[in-house]
């Protein structure tokens, strides 16, 4: 067992001291599901759609040749701070407690971490009034997102990772501050970086074992919310999406109350257009593909 | 410390004894339980159908790793300097009364870190074995596990479910990681992990993608009464939750620093006292509307059900609860309680009325 260096104190005093961040080099920013659906070998349409256009921003990013993924995955989620994955190669395999019942259920991972970029997130983390841990431990579970991410982003497992959790009781604000933190970091040491989050969008899951072409949004209300979401994605206007997370989370259910959007903004999104490259259910969920270019 | 959480809805965690996989260890054809089935349902309790399978006791068993992790067990790598031991010792009076009085055949355990999407899920591998390191607290918990399912319960209780209109499934994937609620109650039980375990996941939480209501949480405590009766077990139960569940977002360098370690606020605190004087005083039945009332006050974790599905199963005894023990974890809530549902003459406490907070 390899004990963690543990960067973390105890302050808590937030945003007293100026990280002093240059302002990295985001290549590209991607929403993308985190549902095993994706990996089906029998998929509905919905899951074949959402994984080519998985692999297809996969693509993208592969032509914008980063340096490391700065990755959030909302299936990684913790209540006290914020923990950094410090393995510098998880590798092994997941059995999801949910699917394990489908050949989509039995997942395989092996990726590199780009260490150097995690110590100096965690740190800069800190500094900026956070509390920040370091976890490296054997036979830690890699969640589910992030394995069906990897698989289709980045099928070969080359690309860094530099992945937080997603803390379930922090603000959605400072959601977006730590991925200003990580893009601050990536350009101390001149990293070039597409900042992911793996998230589904409402959350509505159809409560029975269904056939893959059984499946659809769960509720109309919900399937309305998050095509005005997407709209105002496409539209550039992040601000107001930001504005409506909380009245979306409630009306729709949305996976960890939209705080992977919250994350994505400190990419630096003010602006900039979205490519929704699919949208569609995952049993009752919505999921979404989306690509922005910076 | 605490940063206020009030804006965040969260929405909706190596010892063995042979397998006992379908022995009916501890319930013999003669057992006092006949005569108690009788005055039982006078009194409007479980109805024991074969006369034989019963539950014996049935305990609110709080799972936060803080709690292992300051018992320095052997299973469990990380090391502490102890803590939170007003918890720890009302789970040692627990472990004694288990032991010595209860001595069930096995322990059913319902636990919201087992969090499942769809259906109830109950564990039926035989024996449940591998290190759980637990990814919200690494750091405090990462446990050695090696346990024996009562698959026969466990299949029968799938099927009592499924009767029921439950979508239920039997989980028979050894590769699944046992979460930390399910190794923390009994841990904190049983830490010899001599008696056989069944294991359920919640088809709710306050964590994550929530469906199952509190409704269907009942029925799934009556399959569970209806499957033990039917294989003739002795049984305890374990629900593996906490009371009030905002806490802190942070925690202090020394994990079990004591000086950090209060109620998250005063409402919280009353309303766990409000719930635990019904608990006192013998008003269940009370319970079935106070604690949707607590989840709403409190963001109680007993939203995933475990409480509810427990007092189903037992069908809702108006026997006082004893409570054991109670203290904060990162300020949470968290009371140790045992109910006896055959149990008549454990008078109600009194203490209900000199608070001043009985409803
Ligand atoms: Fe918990």
């Amino acid at each position: 067992m390899t004990d963690p260096t543990v960067a973390a104190g105890t302050s808590s005093s937030r945003g007293s001291v100026s990280t002093g961040g240059a302002p990295g080099d985001v290549v590209g920013v991607a929403l993308v599901p985190g549902l095993p659906h994706l990996l089906a070998d029998d998929p509905a349409p919905s899951w074949t759609a959402l994984a080519d256009a998985t692999r297809t921003v996969g693509e993208r990013i592969c032509a914008a040749s980063p340096d490391a993924v700065v990755l959030l995955s909302t299936q990684w989620f913790t209540v006290l701070g914020h923990q950094f994955q410090h393995d510098p190669n998880p590798r092994g395999t997941y059995v999801d407690e949910n699917w394990y019942a489908y050949d989509y259920g039995h997942l395989r991972y092996d990726y590199p971490v780009d260490v150097d970029l995690i110590e100096r997130w965690a740190t800069g983390t800190e500094r900026a009034g956070m509390q920040a841990r370091l976890t490296r431990y054997d036979g830690f579970p890699i969640d589910t997102g992030t394995i069906v991410a990897g698989q289709l982003l980045d099928p070969d497992g080359r690309l860094a990772v530099a992945q937080v959790s997603c803390n379930l009781y922090a603000p959605a604000e400072t959601m977006t501050r730590l991925a200003e933190l990580g893009v601050e970091a990536a350009g101390h040491l001149g990293r070039r970086v597409v900042v992911v989050a793996v998230s589904g969008l409402s959350s509505g899951l159809i409560q029975r074992w269904i056939t893959p072409d059984e499946d659809r949004i769960l509720s109309a209300e919900h399937d309305r919310w998050n095509t005005r979401m997407l709209d105002l994605l496409t539209a550039g206007d992040v601000e107001a999406a930001l504005a409506q997370r909380a009245a979306y989370a409630e009306a729709a259910a949305v996976d960890a109350q939209g705080r992977a959007l919250a994350f994505l903004a400190g990419a630096g999104l003010d602006g900039v257009r979205a490519d929704v490259v699919a949208y569609g259910p995952i049993w009752g969920t919505g999921g979404a593909v989306v690509w922005w270019q910076p | 410390m605490a940063r206020s959480v009030r804006s965040v809805r969260p929405m909706s965690y190596v010892f063995r004894m042979p397998p006992a996989t379908g022995a009916v260890t501890g319930a013999p054809d003669s057992s006092p339980a006949v005569d108690r089935q009788t005055a039982g349902q006078e009194r409007g309790e479980p109805e024991q159908r074969d006369g034989r399978g019963e539950i014996v006791a049935g305990y609110l068993a709080p799972h936060p790793p803080h709690l292992v992790y300051a018992e320095n067990p052997p299973q469990n790598e990380p090391r502490s300097q102890g803590g939170w031991e007003i918890l720890r010792w009302a789970y040692e009076e627990a472990r004694r009364r288990l032991k010595e009085r209860h001595r069930p055949d096995v322990i059913i355990v319902h636990a919201p870190h087992w969090i499942t999407m769809v259906g109830h899920h109950v564990n039926c591998v035989p024996n449940p074995r591998g290190t759980s390191v637990e990814p919200i607290f690494p750091h405090l918990l990462r446990y050695h596990y090696d346990f024996h399912t009562d698959v026969e319960l466990a299949e029968a209780i799938v099927d009592e479910a499924d009767a029921a209109g439950l979508v239920a499934r039997r989980m028979t994937e050894p590769g699944v990681r046992v979460d930390y609620a399910t190794i923390g109650a009994l841990h904190l039980l049983n830490p010899d992990w001599d008696i056989p375990v069944v294991s359920l996941s919640a088809n709710n939480n306050p964590y994550y993608y929530a469906s199952a209501g509190l409704d269907d949480m009942e029925t799934l405590g009556v399959a569970t009464r209806r499957a033990i009766e039917r294989t003739g077990r002795r049984a305890v139960l374990a629900a593996s939750n906490s009371l009030s569940h905002l806490h802190w977002d942070t925690e202090p360098e020394l994990p079990e620093d004591m000086a950090a370690e209060h109620p998250y606020n005063n409402h919280q605190y009353r309303w766990d006292m409000r719930l635990l004087e019904a608990v006192r005083a013998g008003r269940t039945k009370q319970l079935r509307t106070l604690i949707p009332e607590h989840i709403a006050q409190t963001e109680g974790e007993i939203k995933s059900g475990s409480l509810s599905w427990m007092l189903s199963a037992m069908g809702w005894p108006e026997v006082p609860g004893d409570v054991l023990g109670y203290w904060t974890v990162i300020g949470t809530g968290n009371a140790v309680v045992e109910w006896e549902p055959m149990r008549t003459d454990r008078s109600a406490t009194p203490a209900a009325h000199a608070t001043g907070t009985q409803r």
